[in-house]
């Protein structure tokens, strides 16, 4: 943490969380990162313990399990000191949980505390939590979801089921968001037809939601993966009732619904870099290994809008561009096929469909950034 | 007969349905293991950089990500014809980074994804009733493996000592990674020709403090035997004799100290890893330590013909000088490549003899069967005919069969062990054959995974403080053109076993054609063209679905480990193998 930081949470240790407004309080988390967040204020995290239990249920579609992993990578506190003092319960989560799906002859058989598709009907009949999604939902073929079929009912009516009685519904990863990976064009895209919970790439009438008819507000906490920090302060506020769902989403998202504590519209992972001092002295690496701006091994860091460069990842110890590879903006709605080719500089880029308004403005940002490399570059005469 | 499925088997990577019909006796007569989804990964490298293949492979898994990414990078390595070149330090770099993602995703599957089934009440069941031994071996079992949000007759149970100490030492694992690879989930320090990260001395102080946090854990929960004498009496040892000899007799050490007292706690001397060698077993635990009681997991899972399997590694962990040869041959790495029969001899490894059969998979293929370079990824686009209930004749899986030499093959830390002659894993394997138990089973699976992370956690050490040293050399430069109409493989070693990537680029130096075969299409596959099944399969067929207690067909636990016993990830297994589509489905095809 750096000095500034520092002295900030000295600040505010002590301040009464349950009292901050909402503003202070999502710039306060935003700095600070989930374990400052979570470690420092006891006296708020006791408080949260008088609340009610919150159940959440955490659902994999089309996933790699890779922000399962990312979250279980949580600082410190770490996941389940996070879920005992936010007082959570963890309900069903298909990679952690005790049970399984059983079946004798086709019918489900034991109870819940065996059997996980018994365990999640309880769940829905409940209400009342909040639902993870992690994974893309397919909706191919023929709109038939069966792509993915799991427990003998498509994830397509699963996510469905699920979504109808929750309380607050997060997507979890670029690929929940925006289908990410599994939506990169290709020959077989319009035959899987994956789509995010709320959003098809960039698209937001195509969501698998708006698909079923389901009209609910979505948090999209995107990155491939996404951040520990970012999905436990989103949990973490919710729960608190920092966030109030829906009211408070208008002011708190972006067009794509990303959080802009962590996904800030005016700032890029650039702007952040460890390698920074580099670039604006227009020292560039062109081979890997070194320890100059990676520009010209396809960084696009000008483009990303997320707080890595703050941040940093794994108990910030490091980030991708530390690391000597080239960002890759992992959290763009677009991901992968804005940032294809990754190792290629690209100065045309159209981040998240430059026709929508905010965003343009955006992109004409990173523009000018790429255009200043440009001039550093004449500067020295290449 | 009964037919028991799990659907889904929860705690893998992924999403798996397994299949069985159960006889009156509680023994599986016939199994299908189906894998759940299409992602269509397949097409998106077609016509692109082949480099991106080092960042985008890894989204096929987030368990072990860097896995993908380093075959990729080992197979653009060959495609840019630098493979004889990359430095040493950058190969020793790209071990450490291996070697911490193998221990970290051992751990995790050994404490969080195959644990908390110890804690299943039908061990309770049986335990219970065997007086003090019984109960204290259960108190032992549910306090060390429950995982969390667990309840029992409707109680809640608290997660096991065990289980909560491992999740902040996975954590730190990642992190060591982190340090040298940007993130993990989805590190960024790939790329051919070298590694992007030089480590510096604070560096390596910095990985030399995580070892030693990581191995206190070790110490206090999982190997209560000094690590050094473990290394120097099993890894180390003369003869697979030895190394056996060595572990029984310490087991009965513990086993007459604890015998009178029934203090089969962690501060009497059991770790995990004693408590599970000769509690697991019949052979071990019951007849040569004379324990009233084990969990059998030798007796389940294992394979009835030994015909129709064998143990295939492709080799993992670069020797520690400049260069090394994309085809592994025998000796090229750390842990070798080498293929070991069902009646254990060994053979040597091909890559040419790896085939692929989609004869019960949900692709309209033009063939049964096909070399992975020629792979077709021709998907069912017709819902109706997606159905995972017609039986084993039927179309029932995403996966593909991948044959070696047109046999199952069973690839992880047991057919790892096997290959490098690892002499306690080899030991166990000899010793379960003589005695007419299947040298593969669950347990012997397992003790091979805990021991290759202690082989690991040994030779991780010596990566970092002997062989790397800080200021080397760490890439040589890639000639882009190179590609050009150019081929490339590479074969490494996940934590789930041998993983292949094949490449080739055309005349504008953009990949044509980009396949896998990985660890979980090998394990989890459905049967092939002759109607042999896959390694689950077989060892799912002829075992009992409750390995102890009485025949159980709502609690079927035998499936549950025979299934996670192989660390499946299905994410992995159904990336579908073809990554650019050469045929695709919607194209005429000319011939």
């Amino acid at each position: 943490m750096s000095t500034g930081i520092k002295n900030l949470v000295r600040t505010l240790d002590g301040v009464d969380f349950l009292k901050m407004d909402r503003r202070t309080f999502m710039k306060a988390v935003g700095i600070m990162g989930a374990s400052a967040f979570l470690g420092t204020y006891k006296t708020d995290i006791v408080k949260a313990l008088e609340f009610a239990e919150t159940k959440v249920l955490w659902i994999h579609g089309s996933e790699c399990t890779g922000c399962s992993e990312s979250v279980l990578n949580a600082g410190n506190p770490d996941l389940v000191q996070a879920l005992e003092k936010l007082n959570v319960n963890l309900a069903f989560h298909e990679t952690l949980c005790a049970q399984q799906g059983i079946w004798n002859d086709g019918k489900l058989v034991n109870t819940s505390e065996l059997n996980s598709e018994i365990l999640q009907e309880e769940i829905y009949e409940e209400g009342g939590y909040i639902l993870v999604v992690e994974g893309a939902i397919p909706n191919g073929p023929d709109g038939s979801g069966r792509y993915l079929v799991i427990g003998n009912k498509t994830f397509k009516d699963t996510l469905g089921e699920a979504a109808k009685n929750a309380a607050a519904i997060v997507a979890v990863g670029t690929c929940a968001c925006y289908g990410g990976i599994t939506s990169a064009d290709s020959d077989v895209a319009k035959d899987t037809d994956y789509r995010g919970v709320a959003f098809a790439k960039t698209d937001k009438s195509k969501g698998m939601l708006q698909e079923l008819n389901i009209d609910k507000p979505v948090i999209n906490i995107p990155g491939c993966p996404a951040h520990p920090d970012w999905v436990l302060l989103t949990l973490g506020a919710v729960i608190l009732g920092k966030i109030k769902v829906p009211d408070d989403l208008p002011a708190l998202l972006d067009d794509y619904n990303r959080p802009k504590v962590f996904y800030p519209p005016d700032h890029t992972v650039h702007e952040n870099c460890p390698r920074r001092g580099y670039y604006d002295r227009g020292e560039f690496d062109e081979q890997v290994g070194g320890e100059k701006c990676l520009w010209k091994l396809g960084c696009k860091a000008p483009y990303a809008h997320a707080d890595c460069g703050i941040r940093r990842w794994n108990g910030s110890v490091s980030m991708c561009t530390q690391a000597g590879g080239p960002c890759i903006n992992c959290v763009d709605p677009g991901w992968p096929d804005t940032s294809r080719p990754l190792y290629v500089e690209r100065e045309d880029i159209g981040v998240a469909g430059a026709n929508i308004d905010t965003v343009a403005k955006v992109a004409v940002g990173a523009a000018a950034v790429a255009a200043g490399v440009h001039a550093v570059r004449r500067m020295k005469g290449e | 007969m009964v037919n028991v499925t799990v659907d889904p088997l929860t705690r893998i990577e992924g999403h798996q349905r397994i299949s069985t019909e159960v006889d009156a006796n509680g023994v599986i007569t016939d199994a299908q293991s189906s894998s759940l989804i299409f992602r269509g990964f397949e097409r998106i490298l077609q016509k692109q950089d082949p480099r991106d293949a080092a960042f985008l492979t890894q989204r096929i898994c987030g368990v072990c990500p860097l896995s993908h990414g380093l075959t990729a990078t080992n197979a653009l390595d060959d495609l840019y014809g630098v493979a004889e070149h990359v430095p040493k330090d950058a190969l020793v770099m790209r071990n450490i980074f291996q070697g911490l993602n193998m221990i970290a995703s051992h751990a995790t599957h050994i404490y969080v994804l195959f644990g908390p089934d110890l804690a299943n009440p039908a061990y309770r069941n049986v335990l219970t009733t065997l007086g003090d031994t019984g109960n204290s071996v259960w108190k032992e079992m549910v306090g060390r493996f429950a995982p969390i949000s667990y309840k029992m007759d409707g109680a809640a149970v608290p997660a096991g000592s065990s289980y909560l100490a491992a999740l902040p030492e996975k954590k730190r694992l990642q992190e060591a990674i982190a340090l040298i690879g940007g993130r993990m989930p989805g590190p960024s320090s790939l790329y051919p020709g070298g590694y992007t990260y030089p480590a510096n001395v604070a560096d390596i102080t910095k990985l030399s403090t995580y070892y030693l946090e990581v191995m206190d854990f070790v110490s206090s929960h999982t190997l209560k035997v000094p690590f050094d004498t473990w290394i120097e009496n099993t890894y180390k040892a003369s003869s697979p004799q030895k190394a056996v000899s060595f572990v029984t007799e310490h087991l009965q050490g513990l086993v007459d100290k604890s015998v009178a007292s029934n203090d089969f706690s962690k501060e009497a001397g059991w770790g995990d890893v004693e408590f599970y060698a000769a509690f697991g077993s019949e052979l071990v635990g019951e007849t040569l330590l004379g324990l009233p009681a084990s969990l059998k997991h030798d007796t389940i899972g294992g394979y009835k013909d030994p015909s129709k399997i064998c143990f295939v590694a492709y080799g993992g962990y670069y020797k520690p000088k400049d260069g090394y040869d994309p085809r592994s041959p025998e000796g090229d790495r750390i842990f070798t490549s080498g293929v070991v029969s069902g009646n254990l001899e060994y053979l040597k490894f091909d890559p040419d003899k790896i085939t692929e059969s989609t004869a019960h998979s949900f692709y309209k293929n033009s063939a049964d069967d096909f070399a992975p370079a020629e792979g077709e990824t021709v998907p069912f686009t017709d819902p109706e005919k997606i159905v995972f209930t017609g039986g084993s004749d039927s179309q029932y899986s995403w996966d593909k069969a991948p044959r070696y030499d047109g046999i199952p093959g069973e690839v992880g830390p047991l057919a790892r062990m096997l290959a490098i002659k690892e002499p306690l894993v080899t030991g166990l394997a000899l010793a379960f054959n003589e005695k007419g138990y299947s040298a593969a089973n669950v347990y012997t699976r397992m003790l091979a995974r805990m021991q290759e992370t202690a082989i690991l956690a040994y030779e991780l050490l010596n990566w970092v403080t002997v062989d790397y040293e800080p200021g080397g050399k760490i890439s040589v430069p890639v000639d882009l053109n190179a590609a050009k109409n150019n081929k490339g493989m590479g074969l490494w070693e996940a934590p789930r076993g041998a993983l292949g990537h094949w490449i080739s680029a055309g005349g504008d130096g953009k990949v044509t054609n980009y396949q896998c075969v990985v660890p979980g299409t090998w394990l989890m596959s459905p049967r092939d063209s002759n109607g042999v099944p896959g390694p689950l399969e077989q060892s799912l067929i002829g075992s009992k679905i409750n390995p102890v207690g009485d025949v159980d067909y709502t609690n079927p636990v035998g499936i549950y480990h025979m299934g996670r016993s192989y660390d499946p990830c299905i994410s992995c297994a159904v990336h579908t193998i073809d990554l650019t589509g050469k045929r695709a489905p919607n194209t005429l095809r000319i011939l």
